[in-house]
Formats: C-alpha cells, structure tokens, sequence
C-alpha cells in the first residue's frame, strides 16, 4: 500500500509537494483526537431529533433567486449549517 | 447527639403552624380564590403516605422484581402492578390539539426546599424521618415496617410516573465490564486497578416528558452549482465554481411524542467540565410504558429529586423544537447542493404537556482526582444502551499519537527523496 501510495505522490509530479511533510503531525493530532474521544466519548449526546417520535405535516417553502456568482474557487457556500442542528441562528419574534 | 433530637410531638396537641395573622391578611385569605389544582391529577389515590400493604397477605415487606418490573410482595411472592400513565391519564393523545401549557401535578412549580419529611409510621405511630433528596422509603427503626412517601410534596420530590428497572445487576454490571474492557489500553492506570463494576449503582433520575405542537420556521440562504470548470495555469490546475444564489424560507408544523429532558440541574449542564453528556446519551426511554407513582418501585434504589420547573425548561424545549424542526426541513434542501446558510430561526409552540418521571440508570461512577473530573459508565436500565466516560492515561495517549506521527513522517520523507 505505501508502495502504490508513493507511486501516486511521484506520479503527481517531478516532485512530491513540501505539505507532504505535514502529514507526521496532523496524523499525530489525529490518532490523539480520536483515542481521546473513543475513550472519553465527550461528543456522544441524546440524538432527540432522531430518538422522539414525530409526526410532521408536509414542509412549506418558497425559494427566489438573487444572484449569480460567475466565479469562485470555494466549492461550497460559507457558513453552510444545513446539517447541524444544533447551531442556533438569529432568533425572530 | 441524643441533645439535636427534637422532643417527640404529642399527636393530640395543637399544632404550631407559624405566628398569628394580622385582620388584613385574615381578611384577604378568606377572600382569596381557592388554589388552583393541576392540569392533570395524578395523585395515586390508593396510597397514602405511610405503609404500602401486599394487596393478598398485608405486609409490607414490598419491592420491584427486576426481572419482571412488577412489585413482588417478599412474605407471600403475590406480584403486581401499577396501571400505566398513558392510557391511566390519557398522556399519548390529543397531541396536536394540545393548547398552552398543561402541567402534570408531580411537574408543578417547586414550592419548598425542605427535603426532609417526618412520617408517622402506619404500624406503630412512631415519627421516622425521610431524606427525600436520596430516599423515598424508610424502615420504621421500631416495628421494621417498610413506610413510602407516596403523596406529591412541594418540593419536587414525587414525580407523575415511575418507569421501573427491567435490567437486572448483574446484566449492568455485564455491560460495564464490556464497555470498559474495550477501552484499557489507554485507561488511566489507577482507574483500572480501582475498577469494581460491582459497585454500580440503580438510580432513578428525574425527567420531564414532553409532549409538544409546534411549528418552526426558518430563512436562510441557499446555493445551486450552475457551472464547473478547471483551468491550467504551468504545472498547477484549479478548479472553479460557478453558481445561483437564492434566499429560501422552510415552515414545517409538527408534533412530538414524549421528547425527554433532564429535571435536575446538576445533570442539565452540559459541557467540558463534566460528564453529564454520558447519562444524557443513554436516552430514550420507553417511557410509553411508565406506570403511576408508587414509591414501592424505589426500594433497593437510590433516587434524586427534580429540581426544576417548567418555566426553566421550557427554553430548552424551544431549543430542542427548533433543531426538530431543522431536521424535518433537511429532506428539502436536496436541490441547493452547494449548501444552505441558515440566518433565522423562530419557533411557536401551540401547546405543550409536561409530566415528571423517574427513570431507571445504572451508574457507575469514578471520581478523577487529579483532575477533579467525575467520570460515569451508564447504562439504561430498560434498553440496555451503555455509554461511558473512561479516564484516559495522557502520556500512553501521547506515545501512541507521536508513534503514529513519526511514522507517517517517515514516510512523506522518504517520498520526498524518492520523488525528487
């Protein structure tokens, strides 16, 4: 595997790129995190909006466009919290 | 010590019930409309405070069977059981014609701080005194009696429902040796040499379930990927978007059924300094099948009282609608697949319906003192669902994670020469 691994990185380009080098610590914090969190389980919480019984009526929504981007290098919008919803916003009335 | 006992109190004597009124406030009191009672009455009327007796034989020698979740008389082995609230107190309909707030009598506003309470024994009359902070049965130190607090008392310590433990010691003390023996490598020493899953401990921890209609409503901003395309620039290529923007709003109207919220505050603070995220986990409950109070339920337990009221939840309630709602929403989105930016966010709850129940943990618990952390190992007593907070050895943590980064840079090294 680290042999196709290093076939890849070297097929990439004359050389491999210097963010390789980064791969020691991040792989560090990474194994730490997810020990960390294995043991101690301080994410873990009462998925409530998955566990309760709910009965919902169909979802009502309107949508209008009002701009176009021509142009950009991100490849999703900023600050996109579709999937948290825990992540409170402003709150109206 | 025989000097802080107050002298006992002659039951025929009169009873000093604070210093007299002034005219007015005599006045007023008469004037006064009587009390409200409460939305719905759940007083177990078939017991009194004092002495629950085995409906066959008499004793009261009585405690839950964990095998079965009835009450099992110990002198004649006759079982039963209380009815179940839902149906008892019609709690699983009319949800979506639920219309303000309708509080439960064992979920009202807590009224006194005053925990203990002195109970005249049913079998001998003596006055045995109940710490109903931790305990809701006592022993009468003379007759042996077993005496039950049963009425609902103003300081928060009854609830509406109990729902009784169905996993037994010996299965909890299974699933903690299970949960920890799958996390020693990195435990901290000391933890496991002071590993005694035996000790876990049969809790009822008081909740309060709610039923809800609501309907949440939110605006945010959505994207919608028009165009994609990569350009070359020498030895580099960069890929670039093109894209709609759309401002969207979402309404859904909802109800739901039995949503489980914490009644004590020292369980409803949850963040980095404790570890109340791990008894949270282990919810949901099946709390259909909660039965009315009787304290019997509690003998062998230990139990902590509910120490706060509606008004104080019901922002969390709100908070806990809102992210529903957000997840109800979710399956309409499919069209914005660049995202969608929520910006605003309002919810209105049409009704909602608040009853008090003790359910059944299992907990397991270990006392970090180097970092003055208070881990648990919990388990729920009706599903079996376990989840715990092991303390962790830091410097076998950090071995592991700088073997693993040594290695990994090792590797990008010597890519790093191969490819150069």
């Amino acid at each position: 595997m680290i042999a196709e691994m290093t076939q890849v990185v070297v097929m990439a380009g004359d050389g491999a790129p210097g963010w390789i080098l980064a791969a020691g610590p991040a792989g560090g914090a990474a194994t730490y995190w997810a020990l960390y969190r294995y043991y101690r389980n301080t994410d873990k919480s009462h998925a409530y909006e998955r566990d309760t019984l709910i009965a919902a009526q169909p979802v009502q929504g309107n949508q209008e466009k009002v701009d176009h981007i021509s142009r950009t290098r991100d490849s999703d919008i900023d600050g996109d919290n579709s999937g948290n919803h825990r992540a409170r916003v402003q709150r109206l009335g | 010590m025989a000097s802080d006992q107050p002298p006992p109190r002659d039951p025929d004597g009169p009873v000093f019930d604070g210093p007299p009124l002034s005219l007015e406030e005599e006045l007023a009191a008469a004037r006064a409309e009587p009390e409200p009672g409460p939305d719905i009455d759940t007083v177990n009327e078939s017991l009194n405070d004092g002495i629950n007796r085995c409906p066959k034989c008499g004793s009261t020698d009585v405690r839950q069977r964990a095998t079965t979740g009835m009450l099992v008389c110990l002198f004649c082995r006759h079982e039963w059981q209380e009815a179940r609230v839902e149906e008892e107190f019609g709690l699983g309909v009319g949800i979506d014609e639920l219309q303000g707030v309708v509080i439960a009598g064992g979920a009202g506003e807590i009224s006194s701080d005053d925990d203990v309470i002195t109970m005249t024994c049913g079998g001998c009359g003596a006055d045995v005194v109940v710490d109903t902070a931790h305990a809701m049965n006592a022993r009468c130190h003379w007759c042996r009696h077993t005496l039950n607090v049963n009425q609902q008392t103003p300081n928060g310590a009854v609830p509406d429902a109990v729902l009784p433990f169905r996993l037994t010691h010996a299965e909890a003390v299974e699933k903690i040796r299970e949960f920890a023996s799958k996390r020693r490598l990195f435990a901290h020493p000391r933890f496991k040499k002071e590993f005694i899953p035996e000790n876990v401990l049969g809790v009822y921890l008081p909740y309060l379930v709610i039923d809800a209609r609501a309907e949440a409503a939110y605006a945010g901003t959505g994207e919608v990927e028009t165009r994609r395309w990569t350009e070359k620039n020498g030895d580099n290529s960069t890929t670039y978007y093109a894209a709609d923007v759309y401002r969207l709003d979402r309404s859904v109207a909802f109800t739901v059924d039995d949503l489980t919220v914490e009644g004590a505050a020292d369980r409803a603070q949850m963040g980095g300094s404790t570890t109340n995220n791990i008894v949270n986990t282990v919810l949901p409950f099946d709390t259909k099948n909660a039965v009315k109070w009787n304290s019997s339920y509690l003998v062998g337990f230990t139990s902590e009282k509910r120490d706060l009221d509606v008004s104080d939840l019901e922002p969390v309630l709100e908070d806990q609608l809102l992210s529903i709602g957000r997840s109800q929403v979710e399956g309409s989105l499919t069209q914005f697949d660049r995202g969608v930016r929520w910006e605003a966010e309002k919810v209105d709850v049409g009704g909602s319906r608040w009853v008090s129940m003790y359910l059944p943990v299992w907990l397991y618990s270990y006392y970090q003192e180097n970092t003055k952390m208070l881990h648990y190992i919990a388990v729920n007593a009706r599903t079996g669902e376990t989840m715990g907070s092991v303390p962790v050895s830091q410097w076998r943590l950090l071995a592991a994670a700088l073997t693993v980064g040594t290695v990994l840079e090792g590797i990008a090294g010597w890519i790093l020469v191969v490819s150069a």
